[in-house]
Formats: structure tokens, sequence, C-alpha cells
């Protein structure tokens, strides 16, 4: 029983080995950087001005991460929705194709091709010109904010809805079926039946995707105009600007911080699927 | 009997691989920091001359990044090594950003190599020895001098400023018709920001030529509130090539641009005939790229004559001016004989040599320069 256990540790060393060099001892090196002096005195002043300098930053991307969340769930769930209730079998096989699309472009490209897009006299615009809905002088630019959401959403709207698909096909058909014996309409069958069964799959693909966003640089940079910008154009700022790694540590640490609230909700979700704890 | 040809064809076929790998020519490592652009000037341009000059030399170019964060990365990289103790070192040319090249030299990476090459009188100008306030001379050649300007639309832009308050009371009475990057997206935006404290901070002389005193910067706060309030009226744009897509989209009539860039998208018909540039004063900063050599090059020797051709005299008209628009790394005077006239008028047209000499300046010195960002990051985007 002992050598079975100490056997089974074998085997997950080197899976730990790899988490332990290329995760946890950066992970340790950069949080020790945002609160050290060079000398290797501890010190906050690295933390205050990051707040200083970028709270406006932080506040920005929670901003932007939320509303793009929360948009994301809204799409996702409709076209999850849509293919698993619809009677059109033609539309649905149309759109599951379709959603699929973003799945397979980077996030880079994704960017270039929303710049222009969405710019003032973007290709979006112009469509709209040229097909009479709008004269020249009306078009606003979505470069900025609005931009990032939208470019998130459309990214992320591929992960999100192939998770929910696939949770809202594994349900129990029979189910649905009842409830549509007993008179329920589609929408509270989705309500009342699915949602809840999916929920913790939604959640699933919200965190991933949250987590996504904070990371991703060349969105921000490329869509993004001036101030405020998000967390991550910061760090490449002071890195690149200042050669400074330990302001960038301390927005580093921000974000982890963030991130971190969720990754214990995922990590509990992910233990709980798989029985390991009640 | 088949059998035996075909392992005497497969003996033959594999000798002569191999023989060729034996053979096989010295490789050259340049690594070039900057814009796509640069990476293919040293590709498409530099590498093949060198390559028909020595045929047993093989050059690999590598880009590392746009901006000072792409050299930066060529100064981690040799950091590293000589931190390693490292015999050798695997770049033997690299080209630089002004910034980082003194940092290079402050840090002990490079070699003092300029007396060894025959083109080292050809440069007399003040970037070639002092790179933000650190004695570079002898350790770089300027490859090419870049500047930034303000590029404008002559269609709807009958009379472009001249200089900052001009440019202030044009953008109240034209609002968001002009366009920058702020200092975050690309370093155009930077320098406008760095002109603006030219113009109401502290002259460009302080900055960039005495003595760094941290008093200085607590003068700035007017420079700066005054930014703020010129922000309000302008529009904001996503990085260099994001306020040139602007103007070409006529999102913006005008908007601070690197020369060479503009030129370049001017050339390939990215943005229309009618942009044109305007110096303003009483300066925006421009700066050169180094070539500089590794202390510990693995081909030191190649090295040199590699920089010797590129910062030749018809190098760097054929190639710096004529094909890549950019302004000479050596001396003007030295590349106006190789050249025939069309291809230096264009160089000069909008912005006159007399311009350039009044208005174009350097950046700050290093300590200055951060002071000028984070008083931006403090005060105007906060």
């Amino acid at each position: 029983m002992h050598s079975k256990a100490s056997l089974n540790l074998w085997l997950i060393a080197p899976a730990a080995l790899m988490v332990a060099i290329f995760f946890l001892y950066p992970l340790a090196f950069s949080l020790y950087s945002a609160v050290s002096l060079d000398d290797g005195s501890l010190t906050f002043v690295h933390l205050v001005k990051a707040f200083e300098l970028y709270s406006n930053d932080m506040l920005f991307t929670v901003i932007i991460v939320l509303s793009s969340v929360v948009i994301l769930a809204i799409l996702s769930i409709t076209i999850a929705a849509l293919i698993t209730l619809s009677p059109f079998r033609s539309i649905v096989t149309i759109m599951s194709f379709l959603y699929r699309l973003p799945l397979f472009i980077p996030f880079i490209v994704t960017a270039q091709m929303m710049r222009t897009f969405l710019a003032k006299n973007g290709l979006m615009n112009n469509a709209f010109v040229a097909s009479g809905l709008m004269t020249p002088m009306d078009t606003i630019s979505f470069l900025g904010f609005s931009g990032i959401i939208i470019t998130f959403v459309w990214k992320q709207l591929a992960f999100s809805t192939l998770l929910l698909t696939g949770a809202m096909a594994a349900l129990d058909d029979s189910q649905i079926r009842a409830a549509r014996n007993l008179g329920a309409s589609r929408l509270s069958i989705l309500w009342q039946i699915i949602l809840p069964q999916v929920a913790p799959t939604l959640a699933v693909a919200m965190v991933l995707s949250t987590v996504t966003m904070m990371s991703v640089l060349s969105v921000p940079l490329m869509i993004g105009t001036g101030t405020p910008t998000m967390i991550s154009a910061d760090m490449a700022f002071r890195v690149n600007s200042y050669g400074d790694y330990s302001v960038a540590n301390a927005l580093g640490l921000v974000s982890y911080l963030i991130c971190a609230g969720l990754a214990w909700f995922y990590l509990r979700q992910s233990l709980k699927d798989k029985g390991g704890i009640a | 009997m088949f059998t035996k040809t075909k392992v005497a064809v497969l003996t033959a076929i594999s000798l002569t691989q191999f023989t060729g790998f034996a053979h096989a020519e010295t490789v050259l490592n340049v690594a070039t920091a900057g814009s796509q652009n640069m990476v293919d000037y040293v590709k498409t341009y530099l590498a093949p001359k060198f390559e028909a000059m020595h045929p047993d030399v093989k050059i690999n170019v590598v880009g590392t990044g746009p901006g000072d964060a792409g050299s930066h990365k060529i100064l981690e990289k040799l950091s590293a090594q000589n931190d390693s103790n490292q015999e050798q070192w695997d770049i033997d040319v690299a080209v630089v950003h002004q910034k980082i090249g003194a940092q290079m030299v402050n840090k002990g990476l490079l070699s003092k190599y300029r007396a060894d090459i025959s083109t080292a009188t050809l440069v007399t100008r003040e970037s070639a020895k002092n790179a933000l306030g650190t004695n570079v001379e002898g350790y770089v050649m300027p490859m090419f001098h870049s500047q930034t300007a303000i590029a404008y639309n002559s269609a709807l832009v009958k009379n472009p400023p001249k200089s900052y308050d001009e440019l202030v009371t044009w953008t109240q009475k034209n609002p968001k018709a002009f366009g920058y990057n702020g200092i975050k997206n690309g370093m155009s935006g930077v320098s406008f920001v760095t002109g603006w404290i030219y113009a109401y901070g502290s002259n460009a002389k302080t900055l960039t030529s005495e003595a760094y005193n941290p008093a200085t910067k607590d003068s700035w706060n007017q420079a700066f509130t005054d930014l703020k309030a010129f922000n309000k009226n302008i529009t904001f744009t996503p990085g260099n090539a994001g306020t040139l897509d602007m103007l070409n989209r006529g999102e913006i009539f005008m908007g601070p641009v690197w020369v060479d860039m503009f030129y370049s998208w001017k050339d390939q018909g990215k943005i229309p005939p009618t942009m044109k540039l305007s110096l303003i004063a009483p300066g925006m900063p421009g700066q050169p790229m180094y070539y500089v050599l590794p202390e510990k090059a693995a081909q030191a020797e190649l090295a040199r004559e590699f920089i010797a051709l590129a910062t030749s005299p018809e190098v760097q008209a054929e190639g710096i001016v004529k094909r890549f628009n950019w302004y000479p790394g050596i001396d003007a005077q030295n590349v106006q004989s190789k050249l025939d006239k069309a291809s230096w008028q264009k160089l000069f047209a909008e912005i006159t040599p007399q311009d350039l000499a009044a208005y174009g300046k350097s950046f700050p010195i290093a300590q200055y320069f951060d002071d000028i960002k984070e008083g931006y990051e403090r005060k105007v985007s906060n």
C-alpha cells in the first residue's frame, strides 16, 4: 500500500516538476520583484506607484472584462439554445458551422481585422453609408473601449458557445420532451430545465474567457486609443519604455489577484465535477 | 546489382551533402531591432550585397521587433551571454535604438570598433558621439537618422501650422481633426509629447545636453496641464501605423509621424499624394539607429567589414536614401555626390535641410525622458 502511494508520487513528478520550474518559480520571482527593492529589502513603493498611476486603468480593465463577459454569456446562451432547441435543422447546421470560425483565428489577426472594420471610415461604417442607412457625418469610430469589448466578445464567443452547446447536448433529451409534453414553451424549457443544469459549464467558460482577456496584449494595443487602457498594455509599457520590471510585476500582482479569485472558483468546480470533493 | 548501385548512389549523394556542409559557409548573425522595413532592408538589400562580395559567407538576419522593446531583447540576450561567461556570443552585428545603444555601452557589452573601419571619418554629427547623455564615441556607427514631423493633408489644410503655438490654435478651430497615439502605443506620440515639453517645459538644449537635475521636471506642471486641455480637442489613434491609417481614411487631417514610414507608405500608395510634412518649431525629436558590434562577437572581422559596407557612401545613397527614404546615417554631404538630383530633392522637398538643422532635435537624456513619460502618465492621462 505504502509503496503504491510512493509510486503514484513518482508518476506525477515530471508534471509537478514542469509546473514548478515553468510556472511556480517565475510566479514567485515576479511576486518577489513586485515587493522588493534592488538590494532585496521589502517595500510597497512599486505597488503604491502602480495604484497611483494606473488605478484608472485597473478599473477600466475590470469594467471591460465584466461587460465583455456579460455580453458573451448572453450571446453564447442564445446561440447554444438555438442550436439545441430550434426546429429548423438547416439553420442549425449553418449556425453550428459559423459560430466555430473565430476559434481558429488568433487574437492579433482578429485585432487587425477589427481595426479596419470598426474605424470611423472603416468597412462597417462605409457599408452603412453605401447602403444609405447613414451619412458620412453620422459615423462614429468604435476604436477604443467599445472596440476592445466587441473584439473580445467576437473572439471568445466560439469557445464559450462550444462548451455550452456540448453541455446542452449532453443533457437527457427525455427531460426536454417531457417538459414539452406538459406544455412548456421553448423559452421556459431553456430557463427552467436547461440553464440550471449547464450553469457550472457556463461559469467555467466565463472564468476561462476572463483569464484569457486579462492576458491579451495585442487587442488593447491595436484597438485601444490612448488612455485609459488595459493593465496588460501598461505592463508592456513599463517594461519596454522604462525597463522597469518592478512596477510591471506589481501590476501583474493586481492581475493575479483578480484572476486568483476566479481560478479558485474554477478549481473548486472542476474538482466537484470529478467527484474530488462532495 | 541494383542494390549495390543504389548504395553507391546514396553514398555519393550523402557525401556531396557532407562536403557541402563541411564547405559551408561561415554564418554572420545580424540582429536588427525596428519595424519590418528595417528587417527588409538588411535582408533584401544589404545581405545579398555582402554575400556577393564574400561567397563563403551566409548572413542570418533576425528581426527582434519594433521600438525600444526590440533593441531591449538584443540587450537582454547579450547581457545573459555575458553573465554566463560565454566565450563567443551569437550576435555579430546588431542594429539598435539610441537609448539601448547607450545602455549597452554602459554595461560594457560593445566593442570599440569604429576606428578600425574605413568609413569612420564620414560621420561627424553629434548623435554618433553622444547618445542621450552617454558618451558612445567609437562604439557606434549610425545606420540612418529617423525624424518625426507633422503630416497633414494639403488638400484640406492650406496653411499648416509652423509651430506648436499655431498647432494649438488650429486644433481649437478644428476639433478632433488632429490625431496622435498617446505615449503607450508607439514612438511618434512619445516624440510629439517630447516636442511639447521642449516648447512649453524646458528647452531642448537643457534636456538633451546638460547634466540631469531632478528639480527640472517640477517646472513642467503648466505644460502638462495645457497638454491635458489640448488632448480634449484631438483624436487618439491606435499606434504609429494607426495615425497614418486614420490620415489615409480621412478620419484625421493632421498627426505626428515618422518621416521614413511616411515616405514609404506614400511610395506604396498607402496614403494619398496630397499628404505633406511639416517640421514645427521649436522642434521635434528624431533618433539614429546604430550599428554595433558585440564585445565577443564570433565573427568580429567580418562584422567590421559588414558595417563598413553598410556605412559606405554608395550604400547609404542607394539603399538608405533612394530605396528606403531614410535620412543618411553618415554626414549628408558625403552621400549627396553619389545620388541623382531627383532622389535628393524628394527627400528634402518638404522638410528642407535648413528646417532639419533648426528643428530636428534629439531625444532628451534618459532620466529626463523618463520624467517626461512619467509626468505624462501622472498629470495628463491620469
